[in-house]
């Protein structure tokens, strides 16, 4: 299965400055495990050391935020899922 | 009841269908707090004063320094050292004379958010970190009244509007906290966030169009998009979930 990835904008500095990448796996979790594959500084940025997605990311799948469990949500072909790093500036 | 220059200075949002004079006196019987009179909280303030909302109260501890000037357009050179709310106080009186704004130099904190978001409509969040958000939060709770989240780093910007009991809530979309961090921005971008956030404020008031709740509006000024993302309540939720309220 082929998702499409969206990349906030701070995070594209560490995943090859684009904003979005297609990517395999059969779960969300495959998807992005596959992107960090290519981008090892994306791993450090989404998940803490057991593998456990930081509190302030935030995963959205068709446009549904996929909380929780994110990480074992099934993908199909052209799934789109967003990857948000929560913000607070004001 | 609008008075004759109240009428000449609302002409043109009076014209809008759904608007019209009822909305106006709406806007004007209006009791908003916002906090912060940063970047985010200079536009809100300046278009819901433009707009005629009667009560407009502003609470922050700050004082201007030179830093603030690339983004808080509400504070100016010769304000440098000011009290930001007396700065925003000056202004926005000059803005609207009609308009009441009460400035308000405190720390948002648990033991005085319930007493100065007490009687207000509407709760507008315009600061600059996660805790005093969740304050905000759960006083929008405690008071019952809607409370309009906007958030800025860089050109990325989000907005969603929280109506306590009926939608998901700050809390269900920040479940941790954030790396601390000093935060880029470039003024344009809390200059739109802070209108999509008055926006709503004027929505919520006047009771037109559809509020932005269950959503999280997410605006990428680079790439110039706006992408809309639901949100769910969270049944877990510390706030609005079935585990119960947190307290203020």
């Amino acid at each position: 299965m082929s998702a499409t990835i969206n990349i906030p904008i701070f995070l594209q500095a560490f995943a090859g400055d684009k904003d979005s990448h297609q990517e395999e796996g059969q779960t969300v979790g495959e998807a992005l495990a596959n992107l960090c594959q290519r981008y090892p500084e994306m791993k450090r940025l989404l998940f803490d050391k057991q593998g456990k997605l930081f509190s302030y990311i935030g995963i959205y799948l068709n446009g549904t935020d996929a909380y929780p469990d994110e990480l074992a949500k099934p993908v199909k072909d052209g799934d789109v899922i967003h990857v948000l790093m929560l913000i607070a500036g004001g | 009841m609008l008075r004759e220059e109240e009428l000449q200075r609302y002409a043109r949002q009076i014209m809008i269908r759904g608007i019209g004079v009822e909305g106006q006196e709406k806007l004007k019987k209006a009791r908003v707090v916002i906090v912060g009179s940063g970047g985010l909280g200079s536009p809100i303030a300046i278009y819901l004063a433009a707009a005629g909302v009667g009560t407009i109260r502003i609470i922050d501890q700050d004082t201007v320094d030179l830093s603030n000037l690339n983004r808080q357009v509400l504070h100016w050179q010769k304000d440098i050292g000011r009290r930001k709310v007396d700065s925003a106080a000056e202004k926005l009186g000059q803005l609207n004379h009609d308009v009441v704004i009460d400035p308000i130099a405190e720390t948002i904190d648990a033991s005085n958010i319930g007493r100065l978001a007490a009687g207000f409509d509407l709760i507008v969040d315009a600061t600059d970190n996660l805790e005093t958000r969740f304050l905000l939060n759960a006083a929008a709770f405690q008071q019952k009244v809607p409370f309009i989240h906007g958030a800025v780093r860089g050109f990325e910007g989000r907005v969603t509007t929280i109506v306590p009991g009926q939608t998901a809530c700050l809390r269900c979309i920040y479940r941790g906290p954030l790396p601390q961090e000093k935060t880029p921005v470039i003024g344009v971008t809390p200059a739109v966030v802070g209108c999509l956030q008055a926006t709503e404020a004027i929505k919520y008031i006047v009771g037109v169009g559809q509020l932005l709740t269950n959503q999280l509006l997410v605006y990428d000024g680079l790439k110039m998009r706006f992408t809309t993302l639901m949100i769910r309540r969270d049944p877990n939720c510390p706030q609005c979930g079935q585990a119960g309220e947190v307290k203020t």
